[in-house]
């Protein structure tokens, strides 16, 4: 029976000893390892998605290979409701291996603004939920994950048109101008179209006009936006009344209903 | 006389020797721990108390193997190998709970699913627990072997 026992001993102190040199190569390997997050980017593909490009450099510098890395990013707004949702997945980073992975999270602004407008004309903060997840050495699944917001800028913030003003233009025309403002506080430039009708309380076109802009990030828009109307309409006709706007850029947005006198 | 008074003495050596190599063995393991422990300390930031609680095992685990070696070649020697596999074995399952350790940090959250390395260790803590069990068995058979040879010597 001495024999089993000492066997037993012996087997047992083994593994031991291999299980503490594991952990400590764990811990050096954990040492080992580098994330970078370079610059991220803005893109606007063709369908009208904004994509967020995360660059990720992974430095596998420790004794242990990666499993099934993989990276989720969940965007929701200040009420909580998703609004996208991404993920990343790499089945294996080898050791003493350098891998960039390119985290791409859309967002499609045509579903945002239509889900809440408001997210046109005011600014807010949107909550990212970020997680990281990874078999560690095959045997050590972790998962690191963090929440922070940030803050979302309204692409036509304080829109405003201003008060018509009505003028002869010429003998068949009368001229109806209105000056038209806002702010791009978002961070893309706001490039497209802008179509602007002019209704009667009759709800009656009265006439309508496209406008282009063109609005980097961060500036403000301010035109005096002209509208003709054939003189055989009375000018009591013209004073109340509404304009129909419908935005055509990165997303399509309309009709925004802006009622006046 | 003279006989009891050099029995006195080998037992007085024996003891000696043994608190000594006692003593010794747990010295040595205090070392590997202080060695290794520089190692660990990042994880004090996440842990604040993982340290005192390393070191409660350590102390206790310590106590179990002098006791142990200071009583060897007695079945009490074997009662305190099976009580420092049973408390290390207790001590894994407390600490590990469902497998799963989950540290804060700020804003950021770690989840560790240890449960193949605390099933790995805890399986090699069995075998340790039966091995001292066998081997209390084997001390008990071989001093009953000895009692009834001891008793047909003195029939004969």
């Amino acid at each position: 029976m001495k024999v089993p026992i000492r066997m037993l001993g012996i087997i047992t102190s083994v593994f031991w000893v291999l299980l503490i040199v594991f952990i400590i190569l764990a811990a050096y390997s954990i040492k080992d390892l580098k994330f970078d997050i370079d610059e991220p980017e803005v893109i606007f593909d063709t369908n009208g998605e904004l994509i967020f490009n995360l660059p990720i450099v992974i430095d596998n510098g420790g004794y242990y290979s990666l499993k099934e890395f993989n990276i989720t990013t969940l965007l929701s707004n200040s009420e909580g409701l998703e609004i996208s949702k991404a993920n990343s997945y790499i089945p294996d980073i080898p050791s003493q291996e350098i891998l960039t992975i390119n985290h791409n999270t859309s967002l499609n602004l045509n579903d945002v603004f239509q889900d809440n407008e408001n997210y046109l004309f005011e600014d807010d903060n949107l909550h990212v939920l970020l997680s990281v997840g990874v078999n560690f050495a095959e045997v050590l699944p972790s998962q690191i994950s963090t929440n922070f917001t940030f803050p979302w800028g309204a692409p036509l913030s304080n829109l405003s048109l201003g008060t018509p003003n009505i003028s002869i233009f010429n003998s068949t025309h009368s001229l109806v101008s209105v000056l038209m403002s806002y702010d791009n506080h978002a961070f893309y430039d706001l490039v497209g179209s802008i179509d602007i009708g002019l209704y009667n309380d009759q709800n009656a076109l009265l006439d309508e006009t496209q406008e282009l802009i063109i609005t980097p990030q961060q500036t403000s828009y301010t035109k005096d936006i002209e509208l003709y109307v054939p003189n055989s309409i009375s000018l009591d006709n013209i004073q109340n009344g509404y304009f129909s706007i419908f935005f055509s850029t990165f997303f399509e947005y309309g009709p925004l209903v802006i009622p006046f006198g | 006389m003279g006989n009891q008074n050099k029995n006195n003495r080998d037992a007085i050596i024996e003891i000696v020797y043994r608190i000594l190599k006692a003593s010794l063995k747990a010295i040595l393991i205090y070392v590997i721990y202080v060695l290794v422990s520089p190692f660990i300390v990042p994880i004090t930031e996440f842990i604040p108390d993982f340290f005192s609680s390393i070191e409660s095992f350590l102390i206790i685990f310590i106590a179990l193997m002098f006791l142990s070696d200071l009583t060897k070649d007695t079945i009490f020697q074997y009662f305190f190998n099976t009580a420092r596999q049973i408390f290390v074995i207790g001590y894994l399952l407390l600490s590990m709970s469902e497998g799963v350790m989950s540290l804060s940090y700020e804003n950021l959250i770690l989840t560790v699913n240890l449960t193949i390395f605390y099933g790995i260790a805890l399986s090699l803590s069995l075998l340790g627990f039966a091995r001292s069990i066998l081997q209390a068995i084997e001390y008990k058979s071989r001093k009953a072997e000895k009692e009834i040879s001891f008793q047909s010597i003195q029939k004969t």
